[in-house]
């Protein structure tokens, strides 16, 4: 008999994301992603100035700031047809390459890595065994015997003081946790130092862009960045050597840790090479533009149909009609009034809500889609579009961590294994690897074309009468995002944003297609519905970020989520 | 490294109505204040568990924040120390990014870099939905809750200098149409 399963977490103002699934068999059959708030954020931005966009949107997430900041910035540059100076890019580039790195750090170690890790098993390991495993895995200074007996003394305390209650998942002892104690001590411990690194990467976000989580240094025409290398509160050769130096100590814990314990994971849980593929059409779009219009990037971007790489095709500019063309939003199963499916310059967003019903409308989300097709988008559509045009080094170390994966579990290990649950999280690994690296080509050219003599950062722009239409995209930790502006004589008459977590959390559409989290569910196991651990480790994959519109602290600790079996 | 021992930190997100109160205090304080150096007023957004560069290695840290509160009326503000932060039930998270003080805190006490003195300042809201602006009684309540944080400085040793003639005007209540830009 099938049984539902409602992850719903209540919040005082409506939740965010829940998810229904049908489970028969010990499997997920049929699954329903919902977003649960109405964002329309979009609306605030109606009449103002093009130029303050980026302020307000980048306040649409608390997490995701700057992405939408230099989307925004990108769209009305786009529209006004305004490129902007190299030394902008470079410095564009390099906050973004801060943010995600950072952004991928905590998503793994302090997002997810609970789905996988029993902290409470730590206490079994025996720290010399711990130490001496890592220790033939990696050059890391941090997997010690003494560091990890002091890292386990600490989880001992905090369990016999009966702290660690808020900090779980819920899921210890879980059938489907499966890593020996000695894993889960290292694991532990990373997550620990992981804190330092996030936080260390934060400040090239906080020297380059004046201020974390909220940039201050953006403008529509490039940076505010005054360049002055003699003075103190310019951008400067002291902090440039600054920012050099973070990224150094940046991709050692990237390479010797994060790359690791990613691959041991991927080892030691093959079955969820198996499980969670859902859509296999990709989108990705390029990014770190090296010209000052945005023809040459550094990152490539473009679509896979049906999972097979030899379909790609590329995306090759700001401008390239292909995606401009290409993209639709549709409402036919969204709380919005009308089931139409349309162009985003050509939408609007008038909500109406109606009751959950999965047969009709059943989210605030609305189904985007590339060519009338559903498509998964993140760091999986990032690498693996990377990999089918041939960017060396993202078939460098997605090719490496095959490698690695595979020698710790004794098996023949091909890109084929990343279209799953962990190919997601070894995606985001393999993608933070490859942007470390290339941060560090980016300072370098930075650096070379400031020591030319060259310290432009901003075209100013002029808006005619009139109308013009632009959007912007940039490719974010969490997949592809796209700004679109109506501009008209000078002020926003329409915006709208297409977010990654709508590609991918997005309801089904006019076809009854399913959307990539819906699809990616069907045929997980679920061991337990009480505890369905399963499905937020499929879900957790995605990285999904549909919470952070609202904030309110409930101190007072009422109920505010529930998972329920029916 | 941000070296500043004592930090005010602002959350809310300033385009969903009465949950701008946290960054409204923030506007508030300085706008109205000159603080010493070591001391830094911060607006942070909505960060969930990124929360944790802010908190991290600092000695005093005071959040302002809306709090939900079922027995309470907008604007009041209420106060909760870290035994009771620490107290809130678990909650399973299906998006990771939901709101993480008390994870942020748990996490820097297991690395050993918590602040020592943990105080969330909670203001009621009214209403919390898409738009700009704050109910009255939820603007009767900023300086209110600025005054309270600037009490429990003072109880710390820090003394802010009262600006003259302060005014206080956040960017983001700036109208559609207006041609008042704020930039950095």
């Amino acid at each position: 008999m099938s049984k539902r399963i409602v992850i719903d977490p209540v919040t005082r103002i409506e939740g965010h994301l829940r998810i229904d699934c049908e489970v028969d068999g010990g499997k997920v059959q049929k699954a329903w992603s919902s977003g649960q708030m109405f964002r329309g954020i979009e609306t605030i931005l109606l009449g103002r100035d093009p130029r303050d966009a980026w302020m307000f949107t980048q306040r649409f997430c608390g997490v995701c700031t700057t992405v939408h900041a230099i989307a925004s910035v990108r769209a009305v540059e786009n529209a006004l047809n305004l490129e902007i100076p190299i030394n902008a890019q470079y410095i564009r580039n390099l906050i973004v390459m801060a943010h995600a790195m950072h952004d991928h750090i905590v998503h793994f170690y302090h997002l997810s890595a609970l789905d996988w890790v029993d902290v409470v098993s730590a206490l079994k390991a025996d720290p010399a065994k711990a130490s001496a495993l890592a220790e033939s895995l990696s050059a890391w200074p941090g997997n010690s015997r003494r560091e990890l007996q002091a890292v386990q003394d600490k989880i001992k305390g905090f369990v016999e003081a009966g702290q660690l209650g808020i900090f779980t998942n819920g899921y210890w002892g879980h059938p489907a946790m499966k890593l020996p104690p000695e894993v889960n001590l290292l694991a532990v411990a990373h997550y620990l130092q992981a804190l330092e690194y996030q936080r260390k990467v934060n400040q090239i976000v906080a020297i380059l862009g004046g201020k974390t989580p909220n940039i201050q240094n953006l403008a529509v025409g490039g940076v505010a960045n005054a360049i002055n290398l003699d003075n103190e509160s310019t951008l400067n050769m002291n902090k440039l050597y600054m920012v050099k130096d973070i990224l150094d100590e940046m991709s050692a814990f990237i390479e010797q840790v994060y790359f690791v314990d990613v691959c041991a994971i991927a080892a030691m849980y093959p079955e969820w090479l198996d499980y969670g593929a859902g859509v296999t059409n990709y989108l990705a779009v390029p990014d770190l533009p090296l010209d000052t219009k945005g023809t040459k990037f550094d990152l490539p971007g473009g679509t896979i149909f049906n999972g097979d790489l030899a379909t790609i095709r590329e995306i090759k500019s700001f401008d390239d009609p292909y995606f401009k063309d290409n993209v639709t939003e549709s409402i036919a199963r969204s709380w919005y009034d009308g089931d139409w499916t349309k162009h985003p310059f050509e939408e609007d967003t008038v909500p109406k809500y109606t009751k959950f019903d999965d047969s009709k409308k059943y989210s605030w989300v609305k189904a985007p889609r590339f060519e009338g097709k559903v498509m998964q988008v993140g760091p999986l559509a990032q690498v693996l579009a990377g990999y089918a045009l041939g960017h060396e080094p993202t078939k460098r170390w997605a090719n490496k961590a095959l490698e690695t994966a595979g020698s710790l579990a004794r098996m023949k290990l091909t890109p084929a294994v990343l279209h799953s649950t962990l190919g997601r999280h070894a995606a985001r690994m393999i993608r933070t690897c490859v942007i470390s690296e290339t941060a560090k080509k980016h300072w370098q050219l930075l650096a070379e074309n400031i020591g030319k003599g060259d310290t432009a950062i901003f075209n100013e722009p002029v808006f005619p009468k009139g109308e013009q239409r632009g959007f912007g995209f940039h490719e974010a930790p969490r997949g592809t995002l796209s700004h679109w502006i109506v501009i008209r004589d000078g002020k926003i008459a329409n915006y709208q944003a297409v977010v990654p977590s709508t590609w991918n959390a997005g309801p089904r559409d006019e076809k009854n297609q399913p959307g990539p989290y819906e699809a990616s569910l069907v045929g997980n196991p679920v061991a337990n519905p009480e505890l369905p651990l399963e499905v937020l480790r499929t879900i957790h994959s995605f990285d999904p970020c549909l919470a952070c519109a609202v904030h309110t602290l409930d101190p007072e600790g009422r109920e505010i989520a529930r998972v329920k079996a029916l | 490294m941000d070296l500043t021992f004592v930090r005010v930190i602002g959350l809310g997100n300033v385009l969903m109505g009465d949950d701008a109160a946290g960054p409204w205090v923030i506007e508030e304080l300085l706008a109205g204040w000159v603080f010493p150096e070591n001391v830094a007023i911060l607006d942070v957004g909505t960060p969930g568990l990124d929360l944790t560069p802010y908190l991290a290695n600092a000695q005093t840290v005071i959040v302002v924040d809306t709090v939900a509160a079922p027995d309470a009326s907008p604007g009041e503000i209420r106060f909760y120390s870290r035994e009771t932060l620490m107290a809130t039930p678990w909650k399973p998270r299906l998006s990771p990014h939901d709101p993480g003080l008390s994870e942020a805190l748990l996490a820097l006490t297991l690395a050993g870099s918590e602040p020592d003195d943990v105080l969330l300042v909670g203001i009621v809201p009214g209403a919390i939905a898409t738009g700009i602006g704050l109910t009255p009684a939820v603007r009767d309540a900023i300086p209110k809750a600025a005054r309270e944080v600037l009490r429990f400085l003072e109880l710390r040793g820090v003394s802010p200098i009262p600006r003259p003639n302060a005014f206080v005007s956040p960017w983001w209540e700036a109208g559609a149409g207006s041609d008042q830009r704020q930039n950095s």
